[in-house]
């Protein structure tokens, strides 16, 4: 069985390890990890959310960089952004 | 860090795309690095002390250190990140891909007057683990596009992304470290004919020809797409590989053909029993002398509760069914039932000749063959990553 996502066709079928409890997944067959899963989708979004604010950043870095004639390392900076934005997560 | 292929087979991506890739690659390196390292000090901290006050005894499986970790926090939080950044992978691709389709298809269509070849066999049955479902949560899995070049594109660029720079330039980390390390092993060993079984788009194929220059090397796969789009590749770099249509586990070669069958992160994507098949049949098409040899994950036997549970983690939540079920296989049994003799069979560790550089390799092929293979490193995508991988000579 398939459906569609972008255009493409995808499969629906999930095939799962045989000692995989159903309780793992939700029921459209999604891996579930928090008690309220609202709270997976909401993860997704923040994490959707942080990778848009990035490329942001990238773009201002890319004209401050034209204007200053100073260039950037965007992987030094990236790290940085992650590092500071994700640093509550660390203490899980 | 985020690789730029070096290759000029791949889809131009937009400033914006390559930031959405850079952010990408970058969240997988704290989730893999420091989220892993978290999860791991409360799986000792809280969740192995916890199972223990409830079942008597610490955990002693991977399946019991999965069952001490769900719900806790540490566990929750990788795992929905590493969930999503997967997801983003592949969206940070598909754009790219997208928009570049008939310029790759005109590339392509120019590079086939290489000197290797493609041969794509319209009546095969694509087996089930290629496209029923979304492996590692890759949409369309191997047959995306079907015989297009965008399933090939999209695993190609993404699989750069996903690698944050641990398995080369041009993601042929693996065969180059492998490769390397079997020509240092066994240097009077001379192929002239090599075949890769499941070589997806020929990452780590072309390596073979590079450290064996006068081999004929011949690659497989059941996904057409991806070897339309790996053969294209290989013209673009100069290298002579004969791309085909086929199953590992149905041959279409006489017997005794080669001198090496070569896989790299394969097997844990087959069913047991194709799994099985595909060892008979390189024993079957192996000469006297010949060398099997698989790239793989470390297996369930030789790690820890929590590790074992670390490489399983893919099984439950990334689309790869037969992962844990081929990890907790034996390397050893598997080439031993196929016919191959118990003394022949070898197993080794190599680092990554991409970090660690070509001397270390040398120094593996030298040393104690194992070592390594319980390291935290080993087989992961992580700060560090060292090659499982394991074969056997025939007599």
């Amino acid at each position: 069985m398939v459906r569609l996502w972008g255009g493409h066709k995808v499969s629906e079928e999930r095939l799962r390890p045989e000692d995989a409890p159903p309780s793992l997944y939700d029921d459209q067959g999604n891996p579930r990890f928090f008690a309220d899963p609202g709270m997976d989708r909401f993860v997704a979004v923040m994490m959707n959310l942080a990778q848009e604010v990035w490329v942001q950043e990238e773009r201002l870095l890319a004209l401050e960089a034209e204007k200053s004639g100073q260039t950037v390392d965007p992987e030094a900076k990236v790290k940085e952004f992650i590092d500071r934005v994700f640093a509550p997560i660390r203490e899980a | 860090m985020t690789v730029e292929l070096q290759h000029p087979m791949k889809a131009a991506a937009t400033p914006e795309e390559v930031a959405r890739g850079r952010f990408t690659s970058g969240i997988r390196s704290l989730i893999l690095n420091d989220l892993a390292a978290d999860m791991r000090s409360a799986y000792e901290r809280r969740a192995a002390p916890a199972f223990k006050k409830e079942h008597g005894h610490e955990p002693e499986t991977s399946r019991e250190a999965h069952q001490a970790l769900r719900g806790d926090p540490a566990f929750n939080i990788y795992s929905a990140m590493r969930v999503q950044a997967q997801k983003m992978v592949w969206a940070s691709v598909a754009d790219s891909v997208e928009r570049e389709a008939d310029r790759l298809a005109t590339e392509a269509e120019k590079a086939a007057s290489g000197e290797g070849s493609l041969t794509l066999d319209p009546d095969l049955d694509v087996p089930k683990n290629v496209h029923a479902i979304d492996v590692h949560l890759m949409p369309g899995s191997y047959t995306r596009g079907d015989t297009s070049l965008e399933a090939g594109a999209v695993y190609d660029r993404g699989l750069a992304v996903f690698s944050m720079g641990l398995m080369g330039a041009n993601l042929d980390d693996i065969g180059l470290s492998m490769s390397q390390y079997i020509k240092q092993r066994f240097p009077n060993f001379a192929p002239t004919r090599i075949l890769d079984t499941g070589c997806t788009i020929g990452h780590n194929t072309l390596p073979w020809k590079q450290v064996y220059p006068d081999a004929e090397v011949i690659a497989i796969d059941a996904a057409p797409g991806p070897l339309a789009y790996g053969s294209a590749r290989a013209n673009m770099q100069g290298q002579n590989v004969h791309f085909q249509q086929m199953c590992a586990d149905d041959l279409a070669f006489e017997d005794e053909r080669f001198d090496v069958v070569w896989s790299s992160m394969f097997l844990h994507e087959l069913s047991t029993k194709q799994r099985a098949k595909a060892f008979e049949e390189a024993y079957r098409v192996l000469k006297p002398g010949g060398l099997v040899i698989h790239m793989e994950l470390p297996p369930n036997e030789q790690m820890g509760a929590f590790d074992g549970f670390y490489l399983d983690w893919d099984s439950y939540y990334n689309n790869e069914p037969y992962y844990k079920g081929y990890r907790d296989e034996v390397p050893a049994d598997l080439c031993a039932r196929a016919g191959f003799g118990t003394d022949d069979f070898f197993e080794f560790v190599v680092p990554s000749v991409g970090i660690y550089g070509e001397d270390a390799v040398a120094e593996a092929a030298k040393g104690d063959r194992a070592e390594g293979v319980g390291q935290e490193a080993t087989g992961r995508i992580a700060e560090g990553v060292m090659w499982f991988g394991y074969g056997a000579v025939i007599k």
